[in-house]
């Protein structure tokens, strides 16, 4: 199963532009190995303009990681630094586009975020 | 911590040892080699013929280097010795050791020298905590030509190797050598150890973290380079210039360069526990040093706003704009033990990133900056608004969400008992503290200059500085202690104040909060008998329930504190008062061979005589290493002031002459030039 995978990608790329990534250009390619077989995400970013495709072209930084913890990652059940750390996802060429990239994944959905001490929650 | 140690490092690499340059950690003693926050050697111990060597001396060469002067036997017979040994060592990718054994005898002698060698690779919060259980495999492999000594835990994999220049034997416990020397003869062995962090396949994963340099000799053309780049300063008191020397190197050793910019340092917290970055510490240390070393505020701007928080994250703390605290590399990080990866648990970082890039383009002029992070800026002031604001009242408070690993205290005084009430007992969270309501203030006054001259939104600057205005008001309302006549150290979330007098009031005038007509009574305090001791000024006043001189944050002086507090006093146009406290602060670094501790007691001056260093203090750390550059900024009144650099030096006689070349801004270069005229009254109790 690969549906957060594949609906990270997608609204990514339906994104089209993140101002988080507004100062950064370069491509970075997602290899997803299982056994023999590898899954290729290659994302271009232009000053914030993003474009995702499924080809396997050489990029600024390639990460590579098993589909299922990327799974977990589209979901915000991990983490890339700390999965990076542990040597469960690995990071060859710029690491720089690695960091920046990370941030776009989603929080995990077990947190709740700052709360008012005597109101609702702040988020 | 033993008595005496010999520290080098390269960025996040160090080796702490003993004076013989042997390693023998145990689980608290904080020796050996360590890199990433993790302990890469916990032995290192040379014999020859089964004997340890004694130290005769020792040089500390640069931060990279040292180089010990050993000889066989016990202390009491060594004048006899025939045989020295020299063993010099530097750090810089790998850890190197040259062997140097002379024999000054007139007959030939038979040797067996040998390292002992293992690692236990701790990670540095388990030294420090004091708690190594591994849940990993701790692994050693014999090969002819190196020992290679490794740690696996899943995909986490960290290795030792070393290897020699000359055949060694190594076996499971290290490595020997039988050698035959003649009379007069020198045997030389150059030992390398390199750590590895190794991925899936045994491919090194350091993703481009890497010290600022690699090689010996990269490392000495670049810190030759970092002490010709920066201001020269010359002073009657020699003392003075012994100590602005020892202040740049030492700021060249804490340099660190993150694997998320290449090639880009910022300052490091502080050896031996705190080698990694750190938002308040590295901001704080940037806005010390801006006139001597303003690249570092740029790359150290870069940095943080390249990591500063997206997403809601419970366990990091983190938030939407949040800048982080602290970033570890090592096992309990990678495994979601420790948050550190990295953790945001800090409140005052986020608004003090403003402040600095704000401080840095006054200097600099570097516009392209200020319009570069705009956008980070931005969700900076959203997140002093909307995800700090806890109580809802227009002021910025914490309480930590991540309840078995996160900080209590997430402002600079952070250790568990550090804000309290009068009567000694602990406020409820949230909390707010006073000293970042201030630093508040200032982002929001800096910002709408940023706004209005670089971002072209002149009516976000009117928000903004009717925002500030807003806060100063009740600020000035809801803080103030009536029968003490100075700011609560915190408010409780009831709005009680903790109504205790601490040094945090002297932060509230350099960030421009406190109200003119209250600047003298706040003033007279500082350096008052409550809070200054004739050195400096406690971070608690004497008189208070839980003052205690050694008090970490209870009494004990930090001279970054200080630093901060002198220069706020000067801002509010006190130089006498801010020129007692520089005084002070720079008599007792004297003591420190120029080199400031963390934090040493709060013991009146007249007492001891001399500064008592606090008992686990962390040395060289930066924002003690930034201070004295911050008192003479302070006490020569630099500022930038339209375009130029304006100069009003206000000195005590004592200091003589100082003068400070080549300070680098948006004026090119340029000099300043003091002479001691200020008769200071005496201070303190």
């Amino acid at each position: 199963m690969s549906e957060a995978t594949t609906a990270f990608f997608k609204e990514l790329d339906r994104r089209g532009y993140e101002p988080l990534l507004m100062r950064t250009t370069g491509t970075v390619r997602f290899d997803l190995h299982e056994g023999a077989h590898t899954t290729h995400w290659l994302v271009r970013i232009d000053r914030g303009q993003l474009r995702v495709s499924r080809e396997d072209l050489e990029a600024d930084a390639t990460i590579g990681l098993s589909p299922a913890l990327f799974e977990e990652l589209a979901a915000g059940r991990e983490h890339g630094i700390a999965a990076s750390l542990r040597g469960d996802l690995t990071v060859s060429g710029d690491p720089r586009l690695f960091v920046q990239v990370e941030r776009l994944f989603p929080g995990d959905p077990r947190s709740r975020g700052p709360r008012r001490a005597f109101e609702r929650e702040v988020r | 911590m033993p008595g005496n140690t010999v520290r080098i490092l390269d960025g996040n690499t160090f080796v702490v040892s003993e004076e013989s340059g042997d390693i023998e950690a145990t689980a608290t003693e904080p020796t050996g080699l360590f890199s990433l926050d993790t302990r890469f050697l916990s032995t290192w111990v040379l014999t020859i013929n089964g004997e340890r060597l004694n130290p005769l001396s020792y040089d500390d060469l640069q931060y990279y280097e040292a180089r010990f002067f050993l000889v066989p036997g016990a202390a009491t017979h060594y004048v006899d010795a025939k045989l020295s040994v020299v063993r010099e060592r530097a750090v810089g990718g790998s850890f190197r050791e040259t062997l140097t054994i002379l024999n000054h005898d007139e007959n030939s002698v038979e040797l067996e020298v040998r390292m002992a060698a293992a690692a236990d690779f701790a990670d540095l919060f388990e030294v420090k905590d004091d708690q190594l259980s591994k849940k990993g495999e701790i692994y050693t492999e014999v090969e002819s030509d190196r020992l290679r000594l490794g740690y696996r835990r899943g995909n986490f994999r960290r290795e030792t190797v070393i290897t020699s220049s000359v055949p060694a034997r190594f076996d499971q416990g290290g490595f020997a050598y039988t050698l035959h020397l003649a009379a007069n003869e020198q045997w030389v062995a150059e030992i390398d150890v390199r750590t590895l962090t190794l991925g899936p396949g045994g491919r090194d994963l350091r993703m481009g973290l890497r010290a600022h340099g690699a090689e010996r000799l990269a490392l000495q053309q670049d810190l030759r380079k970092w002490i010709a780049d920066a201001p020269k300063v010359n002073s009657e008191r020699e003392d003075l210039t012994t100590t602005y020397r020892r202040c740049l190197v030492d700021l060249a050793a804490l340099r660190f360069v993150p694997f998320s910019l290449g090639g880009a340092a910022l300052p490091a917290a502080g050896l031996p526990w705190f080698m990694t970055m750190f938002g308040r510490d590295s901001i704080l240390t940037c806005l010390q040093v801006l006139p001597f070393t303003p690249e570092l505020s740029k790359t150290t701007l870069q940095i943080l706003a390249a990591l500063q928080g997206t997403r809601f994250d419970d366990f990091r703390e983190e938030d939407p704009g949040r800048i982080l605290h602290e970033m570890r590399y090592g096992e309990t990080a990678a495994f979601e033990e420790q948050p550190h990866s990295p953790y945001y648990g800090s409140v005052d970082a986020t608004p003090l990133f403003i402040v600095l890039l704000d401080e840095y383009e006054r200097w600099s002029g570097d516009a392209d900056l200020v319009r570069a992070l705009q956008v980070e800026c931005r969700a900076a002031l959203k997140w002093i608004d909307n995800y700090a604001d806890l109580v809802g009242n227009g002021y910025v408070w914490y309480e930590r969400r991540n309840t078995d690993t996160g900080l209590d205290n997430q402002c600079w005084k952070d250790s568990w008992d550090s804000i309290s009430y009068r009567d000694g007992t602990l406020p409820p969270f949230p909390r707010a503290t006073c000293e970042v309501q201030g630093y508040a203030y200032d982002a929001k006054v800096r910002a709408a200059r940023l706004a209005r001259e670089f971002w072209d939104d002149p009516a976000f600057a009117e928000q903004l500085e009717r925002e500030a205005a807003d806060l100063k008001e009740r600020f000035n309302r809801e803080w103030w202690v009536e029968d003490g006549g100075y700011y609560a150290l915190a408010l409780d979330p009831d709005g009680r104040q903790c109504d205790v007098l601490s040094s945090n009031i002297g932060h509230l005038l350099w960030s421009g909060i406190v109200a003119d007509e209250r600047a003298p009574r706040i003033a007279e305090h500082l350096v008052g008998p409550r809070l200054f001791s004739g050195w400096g000024v406690r971070t608690l006043a004497k008189g208070e329930a839980r003052y205690n001189p050694i008090g970490y944050h209870n009494g004990a002086i930090w001279p970054f504190d200080n630093s901060f507090v002198a220069w706020g006093l000067r801002k509010y146009g006190f130089a006498e008062e801010a020129a007692t406290i520089a005084n002070g602060i720079l008599d007792a670094a004297r003591y420190f061979d120029g080199r400031l501790p963390e934090a040493f007691g709060g013991y009146p001056r007249e007492l001891t005589k001399f500064p008592v260093e606090y008992p686990t203090a962390c040395t060289p750390q930066a924002w003690s290493t930034g201070a004295p550059l911050l008192l003479l900024r302070t006490m020569l009144g630099l500022e930038p002031h339209q375009g130029h650099l304006a100069v009003e030096p206000r000195l005590p006689v004592g200091m003589g002459r100082i003068e400070v070349l080549d300070i680098p801004g948006r004026w090119g270069r340029l000099d300043a030039f003091a002479r001691g005229r200020l008769d200071l009254r005496q201070r303190g109790d």
